[in-house]
Formats: structure tokens, sequence, C-alpha cells
């Protein structure tokens, strides 16, 4: 393998340092004691953690959001998996319009969205209902699914699939046995991207959640434009203390890399 | 007698045929090989009596019963694939016992089996490894267990050995051999490789553009191709085109000027006709003792034998030698050729073999 110049190994230090650094500068600024957004030089406070709990709102937004991703992501891949074979596997009429329909919401802001579902769920009487929250997440999210698990299926090897079919197995058994467990990291690639940006969406949900469905990023958006404190830095920590714990939890528990990369 | 036919069996995809009129009879215990360059219908034809692949036309009869149309997972086949298509997720004792699991063998039995396959493709050591964890060599001998413990009635090898290197794969087709000896189980295996083909199997089919050209022996299909393309994908072969002359009682076959001797042959004189000599039945003599002279243009030494390319009148003619462990004739030396009249196959250019 080659060694990186002092050329690249600086280059590479500024482009983790420019991603890094506004995580690191919220991170900072929620062990603040001043009122404002300052980065703590003299001592450091957990005043503002506090502060969180004083909003219960923000505790249930926080609940919400996490149903909410985990239900709509696995929902996603609960769609996404057959889709994914349908169009990897099959040469059907419609197939590349179904492939397009799939992948449309990547494509169309989340901005027309939200104001379309808003239209729809006051026309059919559904506002403010989690189900139906739920549904517009997962029209969102399951591009991400549905493109990991056709990479995954397009690298699979066919053969074994067949050796399986040989060997007595069912088509059932073949899937469940054979062809799920070796698209496995797709799939929980998928399911990963698919929740991170279901738990991240602001755009749409500001028009589909009300307040009793609620989510993190509406909630945090709210308190901002009414007040700007220390105490969504605050928030902001604690969210990526969580994701980096949920990230080495799953890294000790599986491997990242086998989740994300696949074994070889 | 027969255990497996095929009967006229077609495939075509669209209006390109890949298989064509195909008849073939596998008697029980017999190891029969699929032989033809890449394109040439054999890894369809096994396809089709795997139930991978549904023939257009004709029949499929495995011990009497008509399979043509029946599901792979019910035909209960051995298949060994060319990427051998081992389950990366499961050690080599689940990959071996996924297709008992699938006849609901129980348990204890199931272990037993496993552990006898295992003993006999030599991986006993290596049961609770991963594929991934293997050599090519082993890899192919856990497909080669999966295959064989549902205790299938007919194996089904597609190009096992072309992944492995040259040396494993010379080990592995006596291996291979072995193995299917001891357990007896009838076997057919698709291979481009004409060495591997002729070394172990009861039969070889020759397959050209779809149909099956010759059905033999090993030792008949070398000594005998019925066609010029099988002489040449056999073996090596030189050929010569000339016209057939008889004088009196003698017959011999001219080639650019040059009168070659050859045994009597029931062709009128005068016609067109093709001479087939392999490199191993000719021999090197001092210049003029032999029956054509040339010189040495090429030498190889291949360790058992030398091959020589000899640029001759006629053009040139490639020989092999056994090392007798004496250095031969070296490049840009004159040299003679000689032959047996009998080892020159005259075939009239008709298409009528004869000797």
């Amino acid at each position: 393998m080659q060694k990186n110049g002092p050329v690249a190994i600086l280059f590479h230090t500024l482009v983790v340092a420019f991603v890094l650094a506004p995580l690191v500068v919220i991170c900072l600024v929620a062990f603040t004691p001043e009122n404002t957004l300052t980065i703590p030089t003299t001592q450091f406070s957990l005043r503002w953690f506090r502060a969180i709990l004083d909003y219960p709102d923000f505790v249930t937004a926080f609940g919400n959001s996490l149903w909410l991703a985990t239900i709509a992501a696995t929902l996603s891949a609960v769609i996404a998996v057959p889709a994914a074979l349908a169009i990897d596997r099959y040469h059907f009429a419609g197939r590349d319009a179904l492939n397009a329909l799939f992948l449309s919401p990547l494509i169309i802001p989340h901005l027309v969205l939200g104001v379309a579902f808003l239209r729809l769920f006051a026309l059919i009487g559904v506002t403010g209902s989690f189900g139906w929250l739920v549904l517009s997440h997962v029209i969102v999210i399951t591009p991400y699914v549905l493109r990991l698990v056709i990479a995954a299926l397009s690298g699979l090897d066919r053969s074994a699939e067949q050796a399986a079919m040989t060997l007595g197995a069912s088509r059932w058994t073949v899937f469940r046995r054979i062809t799920l467990p070796m698209i496995l990291p797709g799939v929980t690639g998928g399911w990963l991207l698919a929740f991170i940006n279901s738990f991240d969406e602001l755009t749409m949900s500001i028009f589909v959640t009300s307040p009793a469905t609620v989510t993190l990023p509406v909630r945090m958006y709210m308190y901002a434009t009414e007040s700007i404190d220390p105490m969504m830095a605050a928030v902001s920590a604690l969210m990526i203390a969580l994701t980096a714990i949920a990230m080495l939890v799953l890294d000790r528990m599986f491997g990242l890399d086998k989740i994300l990369v696949g074994e070889k | 007698m027969a255990f497996l036919t095929l009967e006229q069996v077609n495939k075509f995809y669209g209006e390109l045929a890949a298989v064509r009129d195909v008849d073939l009879s596998v008697a029980r215990g017999e190891f029969v090989s699929l032989l033809g360059p890449s394109g040439c219908g054999k890894t369809t034809t096994l396809q089709m009596i795997a139930g991978l692949v549904e023939p257009t036309s004709g029949r499929i009869m495995l011990d009497g019963r008509d399979i043509t149309h029946e599901k792979p997972n019910r035909r209960g086949l051995g298949i060994v694939f060319q990427s051998y298509a081992l389950f990366p997720h499961m050690t080599v004792a689940q990959n071996v016992a996924f297709g008992l699991e699938m006849r609901k063998v129980p348990r204890a039995e199931r272990d037993r089996r496993i552990g006898e396959m295992l003993a006999l493709v030599h991986l006993s050591a290596f049961a609770e490894r991963y594929p991934r964890q293997l050599s090519g060599g082993q890899r192919q001998r856990v497909a080669i267990a999966r295959a064989l413990v549902i205790e299938p009635p007919v194996l089904l090898l597609d190009e096992p050995l072309s992944n492995l290197d040259a040396k494993l794969r010379e080990e592995m087709q006596f291996e291979l051999r072995r193995i299917q000896r001891s357990v007896g189980t009838t076997t057919i295996m698709v291979t481009h490789d004409q060495a591997e083909a002729l070394s172990i199997s009861d039969r070889v089919v020759v397959m050209e553009a779809g149909r099956m050209t010759q059905i033999d022996a090993p030792y008949r299909l070398y000594e005998k191709p019925a066609t010029a393309f099988i002489a040449s994908f056999v073996g090596r072969m030189n050929r010569l085109e000339g016209v057939w002359r008889r004088n009196g009682s003698a017959s011999a076959i001219e080639v650019a000027g040059t009168v070659l001797a050859s045994e009597a042959a029931d062709i009128p004189a005068g016609s067109v006709v093709t001479a087939t000599i392999r490199p191993e039945k000719l021999r090197l003599h001092k210049a003029g003792e032999g029956r054509l002279d040339g010189h040495v243009t090429s030498r190889f030494f291949l360790g058992g034998h030398w091959l020589f390319n000899i640029e001759t009148p006629v053009g040139v003619i490639v020989v092999s030698m056994p090392n007798d462990g004496e250095e031969p004739a070296r490049e840009g030396e004159h040299v003679g050729i000689g032959w047996t009249p009998a080892s020159l196959r005259i075939e009239a250019s008709g298409g009528e073999a004869t000797t």
C-alpha cells in the first residue's frame, strides 16, 4: 500500500477538521455558564443540560422521533427488500417506471412534499395522526434502503441460491436462509441511513406534525425561532453523544465494517 | 441399463439455438464429461439436467422417471458450481448440513453423515471454519461434500477445477475421481479442458455449436476423432492438405510437391484429402534418414517431453519426443522426421474418415 505524502496528510487533516469543527464547537458551547452562545473559557457548567429537563416537550419530542424513525425505517426495509428483488431479478413491464417511482422522493424537494401531504391529510381528515406521519416518512426514506439493497443484490452470486435450490430448498427457504443473510449488510446499512434521515427530517415534518406528534428537529426549530440560548447546543451535544454511543455499541456487537461494507 | 437419458433435447433462446438435438444416455455409476469450447452448449445442457434451465423441447429421464419439467429442488441432484457457490455466512459443517436439513434428516444422523463426508474429502479439521478462511482447493472439496452428502442419484460438476492453479488442478482431478469411485455416484462433468476430460472420465462427449458430435471413451476419442474440430481440440494435431495418389499397390499423399507414404485407403486417386498425425507419433532422425526433412525452428522443454516446431517443405510440423535423458536436436539443426504409415490418418475432404 502507498503511503500518503505530507501534502496529502495536510489535506486530509483539513477535511476532517472542517467536518468535525462545528460538532466540536457545539459540544463546547453546550457547557457554557453564560446566557449566550459562547465557548466557555473560564469554567464549565451543566446548567443548560439541566434546563432541558425543565422542558418536557423536548423529551417527548425525542421519544416521538425515536419511535417514528424506528418504525418508518423498518417499514421501508420491509417494502424495499421485495421491491429491490423484483427490480433486480425480473424484467417486467413498468419495471423502470417502478424504479423511478421509488426513487422519485429523492428528487422532489421536501418542502413540496410537505405542502402536498398537508393538503392530502387535511382532505382525508387525518391531520395530526402519527400513523400517517410515519407513512410520509416511509415515502421519503425508502429510496435509501432500496438503493443499498439493489446494490447488495447486484453483487450477489446467484449460484449460491441455485445451489440451495438444488439441495432441496423451497423459494421461501432460499430467501430466508441464503439470500437475506447474504444481502444483510445492504439491508442494515439502508435501514441505518433511513433511520438517520427520518430522525433528521425537518422541512417536510414541519408541515405534517401536530402538537401531539412533534419530532425533535421540529421542536428544536420551533424553540430556536423564539429564543436562541445555549440549550440548543446542549440538545445537539446530547444527540451527538447518543449517536456516538449507538455506533460504538453496533460496532462492538456486529462490527460496523460487517454491517455497512460486508465481509470478504 | 441407461440411468439418465436425454432424448432429443433442444434449448432455444429466441432464434438462437443453444443446444440442438441432444441424445445422451448415461449408465449408473458412469463418469461422463461434456467437453467443448465456451458457448458450445455444455453448461446449458448441464443446467437442463439440474433443472435450472427448462428445455424448449425433448425429454430428460432419470431412473425411468420423466424429470423434464420437475423443479430443481425436487430432483435431488448434487451440483458443484464453477464458483463453488458456498454459503458465505455458514461454516463448512453448516454448508454440508444444508441439504440434510432440507430433507429433515434427524440431528444425530445428520452429524454422522457430515462427519463421514468431511472425512471423505479430508476436511474434518475444518468443519467450523467459514468458506473465506479456506483455500481454493478446500472450498472446492466443501462444494463436493455438500453436493454428495444428500446421496444424489447424479452428481453434476460445472467446470469444477477451472478456478484452481495448475498443480492443484492436477491433484484435484485424481481426488475427484477417487471420491467418485468410492461413492459410485453417476457423474456428469462440464469442462473446456481436454486434459481434464480425458484423464478422469469413462466417456467424453464433445460438443460443438450446441450439438454432440462425438461420444466415446477418452482413448478412442483421442485416437479416432470424428471431426477435424475434435482432432484439433483434443490434444495437438498436425494437419496437411494434399492430393491422394495411387501407384499400383502403393498409396501416398502429395503435399506441395512432396510425396508422403501412407497406408491404402478407399479413396479415388486424385481427390483432395487431409492427412493428420499426432506430434507424439512422429520421430526425429538424422537429416535424410526420415520420410521428410526440415530444420528445427524452435524447441520447448516440458519436463517429461520435448516439443519441436520443424520447418519442412510441407509446412511447420510439430513433433513431441519423450525426454530420455539426452539432449535432442537443437534449434536450427537439420533433422529427418519419421513415422509409421499406419499412424497417418487420411480423410477425404468430403468428410468420410478412414484410416
